[in-house]
């Protein structure tokens, strides 16, 4: 090879020429003064600048304010003293004002005899590099400040925690409610200040006892109990209990607690004002009940008087006419008074009746009572009570359960519904009266307070006005009245209410005003058969006695020993008379003939007429008794369950059921 | 450590009168390296580094202290009694010609001569004043620094760096040629570039020679002018050299200018 041809040698400048104007960096040449003599194409393009506008201006002045100054304050002198810097990052500003990141490079050319030649800037595009670092610088901030945040934390825990420990001090210390933490064996372990407000103990008298050491000793065991249940539950019921105070009385705190780690902690509250005021709550309502009842009762008794001294008027008065009639020896006009004075009577006996149904103390009979039949046996009569305006429709169930019930009660209440009935019907409508049998599950039962089971409905629905719901919340009150004065008793309903609940069923008000009314009565069912015979009575014509009997006639009323001697001679039986159970037992004890003991419940003598009864059969074994009775002693006669040879009557009595019970019983 | 240590003090000249030289912000004392020598025949010449600068004690840096220039002016006077001297020549470039200016108001025995090479006692224009940077200019400088502390970091690299093509150059620096800690140097910058001591400059009692180049776009003309006109008794020269570091541009003009006034 002879090297470069001359027609090479233009080439070569050429490429050299190529190579420095379009090479990938900036190329600056300057003079040692530091002003350009040469720059790239590179360079111009990526400044903005013209070659021709950059030779002769300063590098440094191509730089931003910062980059100015450092350049002769640390680059310049660098490079004067070094020959050369590298990689120094600078900002170029651009012709448009904008900014090139670039680093830069410079290298001092010397002649041979020592003296600049120039000076060789390169320039690198660094927007990448520099973007990068200002991650990487983000990066590091956000380190930095995480890791300062993390020894903020770190230097102010200590003093969060005893802030924290101190708030809940003062919570502790400040609480008006007894806290306290026991161990499962109830020792006390820590109190708070409110023991020595509330209680008058210093925390020294509790810690290291049982809480049983202060525990009033009635609740003492239904504590331990409630203290027990900690371990299986939390208390979040307050359970209360009385805790001794130091001065010895006690006082009344409500407990909630729960166990945590083998401990329990519990806050007690302070309830003895708060019962004390329950207490004085609780005698003012019954203050208040009382004064109501005795309002009612005095409604009541007035009420009585007032109808009783009605009747007695009419019975005295007929009495001394009949007296007066009788001195005039005008025989003839005794029916009139003497019909009177019975009527008079009739009504007592009926309005004593309803008041004892009321009560609920009436002498019930119950008999296994086929339902349908009874409605079936009173639908004329009640046809005729309600009149023709009123159309009487009868539904009952096929195979309808037997009620154990009292039937004439039963027919009783029935007739009052449809009364009650007609008269929300002024204008005429329908009574409908239907029989149902009816399971009543839990909730049904529980609705209408009756236990769950089997029981029949027997319902009374009338077309008429209907009620209001605010009478029909008081429709069972005794002497509650929505009829005019002088047409109802008031006494109508609560006799029927308190003859089913005395029966062991319900009445139910279905009513919305304007459509009419649904009156329900619930009777238990009874598991057995009817006597087809059926229950009604008949009452047979009173007979001499085809037989001879004596009788022993109990009671401590005069009158009615004398009326029932007098009804047992008309019969032509022999009558022993006893004014009291001891006198009573005294005859049973002995050998005199008794076929029957009539007896009243309620007798002076120590004995009443049932123990009386039941201690003569011990001598006189399937001895036949009759109790005659007033009211309330149908507990001890057995609730009407009597057993085989006793019978019931209640007082007051017509002669000839008297008469036709005792006959019936002697000849049984 | 003693002043001496921490100012990493170098020694020279056998001379009967100290010759001070101080640097300015961005380098150390090597800034003289052209310019000392050529005064050891006839001065006892000493070179310091600032605290932060150079060899300096880096651990003796305090903020508060260094926040102001009586903080370096302080530390010129401390050495300068511990090196016993009176009466000498005070040279300092740049902001440390003001550094000059204001020891030698606190202990005005120690410095008969004072030479400014390149002075502002303001950067920043006042008025009628021109100090060569207008507010936003010095605000921008100041942002930078905080926002780039990266990419000055890498900036300074290269200060540091060996230099294989003269060996024997190389130790010095690596260790030590213009080395600059960079979160220092920035708090320099704004101790520097904030400073205005125009007021201290009438009752400066030494005999003062003014150095100024033809274009130094950190201290323009224009300072030059009002530095001379306001001390009592100074002399100003006028070099032909860009840039702001004449002692390194044109060291023969300015040892030939110092030779010249003192």
């Amino acid at each position: 090879m002879n090297g470069a041809t001359p027609a090479s040698a233009p080439q070569e400048t050429d490429d050299l020429e190529d190579l420095f104007e379009n090479a990938p960096c900036g190329y600056v040449s300057t003079l040692a003064n530091g002003r350009i003599s040469k720059a790239n194409r590179t360079f111009s393009t990526w400044t903005g600048y013209d070659p021709e506008q950059l030779v002769g201006r300063r590098f440094l002045e191509l730089l931003n304010i910062a980059g100015k100054i450092y350049y002769e304050t640390h680059f310049g002198p660098l490079l004067r003293m070094q020959g050369f810097f590298n990689e120094v990052a600078l900002d170029v500003v651009r012709a448009d004002g904008t900014i090139l990141p670039v680093l830069v490079n410079a290298v001092v050319r010397r002649a041979e005899t020592g003296g600049i030649r120039f000076i060789r800037v390169t320039v690198f595009n660094a927007s990448d590099r520099r973007r990068y670092e200002r991650e990487l610088l983000e990066a590091r901030r956000t380190a930095e400040q995480a890791s300062s945040a993390l020894q903020d934390l770190n230097a102010t825990l200590e003093a969060r925690v005893v802030e924290r420990a101190r708030a809940l001090d003062r919570a502790w210390r400040l609480s008006q409610d007894l806290l306290v933490i026991a161990g499962a064996d109830g020792v006390l372990t820590a109190v708070n200040a409110a023991w020595t407000d509330l209680l008058g103990w210093q925390a020294s008298d509790l810690i290291g006892h049982s809480f049983e050491a202060f525990t009033h000793p009635e609740d003492l065991a239904a504590t331990q109990a409630a203290f027990a249940g900690i371990f299986e539950a939390p208390l979040t019921q307050s359970y209360e209990y009385r805790l001794r105070h130091a001065d010895g009385t006690y006082r009344w705190f409500a407990w909630t607690g729960a166990l945590e780690h083998g401990e329990v902690y519990a806050t007690g509250r302070h309830t003895t004002a708060q019962r004390e005021q329950a207490a004085v709550l609780a005698r003012a309502e019954d203050a208040l009940r009382q004064s109501q009842k005795m309002e009612a009762v005095g409604q009541l008794t007035g009420g009585l008087a007032h109808d009783f001294n009605n009747l007695l008027a009419g019975i005295s008065g007929s009495l001394e006419l009949m007296q007066t009639r009788m001195s005039q020896g005008r025989l003839g006009d005794l029916d009139r008074y003497i019909n009177a004075a019975q009527g008079a009577s009739k009504r007592a006996a009926a309005l004593t009746h309803r008041l004892l149904a009321f009560s609920r103390r009436q002498t019930l009979d119950p008999t296994p009572t086929d339902v349908n039949r009874l409605v079936t046996g009173m639908e004329e009569m009640i046809r005729r009570t309600v009149g023709p305006a009123i159309h009487i429709e009868v539904v009952g169930a096929g195979g309808l359960w037997p009620a154990l019930i009292d039937p004439p009660q039963l027919e009783n209440a029935l007739l009052n519904l449809c009364i009650n009935a007609r008269d929300a019907m002024p204008e005429g409508g329908r009574i409908t009266i239907e029989t149902a049998n009816k399971w009543l599950d839990d909730h049904a039962a529980q609705e209408r307070e009756l236990p769950p089971g089997q029981y029949l409905s027997l319902c009374v629905t009338d077309t008429g006005t209907g009620m209001p719901p605010e009478v029909i919340a008081r429709a069972f009150d005794p002497f509650f009245t929505t009829k005019p004065a002088g047409q109802g008793t008031g006494l109508g309903l609560s006799m029927i209410y308190g003859f089913a609940r005395q029966s062991g069923g319900q009445v139910r008000i279905y009513s919305e005003v304007g459509q009419g009314t649904t009156m329900c009565l619930y009777l238990p069912r009874h598991y057995g058969s009817v006597d087809p015979e059926g229950t009604l009575f008949t009452h047979s014509a009173v007979q001499r006695a085809e037989q001879d009997a004596t009788v022993l006639i109990v009671d401590d009323e005069p009158t009615v020993r004398m009326l029932v001697t007098e009804v047992l001679e008309e019969l032509g039986y022999t009558a022993i008379e006893a004014a009291d159970s001891g006198a009573g037992l005294k005859v049973l004890q002995s050998n005199v003939r008794i076929d029957l003991l009539v007896t009243d419940v309620g007798l002076p003598g120590g004995m009443n007429g049932r123990q009386m009864a039941d201690a003569g059969r011990l001598m006189r074994p399937g001895l036949k008794v009759l109790f005659i009775t007033g009211y309330a002693e149908n507990a001890a006669v057995g609730n009407g369950l009597l057993e085989p040879g006793m019978q019931i009557l209640t007082k007051p009595f017509a002669i000839e059921a008297l008469a036709s019970r005792i006959k019936n019983l002697v000849t049984d | 450590m003693s002043v001496i240590q921490q100012h990493n003090v170098k020694l020279a000249g056998t001379g009967p009168i100290a010759m001070v030289f101080a640097h300015g912000f961005g380098c150390d004392q090597n800034m003289w390296r052209f310019v000392a020598p050529a005064f050891e025949d006839a001065f006892r010449t000493v070179l310091f580094d600032h605290v932060g600068a150079g060899g300096s004690d880096l651990s003796a840096y305090d903020p508060e202290k260094y926040a102001s220039l009586d903080g370096y002016a302080d530390d010129v006077v401390e050495l300068c009694r511990a090196l016993d001297v009176q009466g000498g020549v005070f040279v300092g470039h740049s902001v440390s010609a003001m550094i000059g200016v204001l020891a030698s108001k606190k202990a005005p025995e120690l410095f008969n001569i004072l030479v400014m090479i390149c002075p502002s006692p303001r950067y920043i224009n006042d008025g009628d004043y021109e100090g060569g940077f207008s507010e936003a200019q010095i605000a921008e400088l100041l942002d930078f620094l905080d926002s780039n502390h990266m990419g000055w970091s890498q900036a300074m690299a290269p200060i540091i760096m060996g230099n294989p093509d003269q060996p024997e150059l190389s130790d010095e620096l690596t260790n030590s040629f213009c080395r600059t800690d960079p979160d220092i140097a920035k708090r320099f910058a704004r101790t520097t570039f904030l400073s205005d001591n125009r007021a201290d400059l009438v009752e400066v009692k030494a005999r003062c020679l003014v150095i100024q180049c033809s274009e130094d776009i950190i201290a323009p003309l224009s300072v030059g002018d009002y530095v001379h006109g306001n001390l009592p008794n100074s002399e100003l020269v006028l070099i032909e050299a860009t840039g702001h570091c004449p002692n390194l541009s044109a060291p023969e003009a300015t040892i030939a200018a110092i030779k010249a006034f003192l």
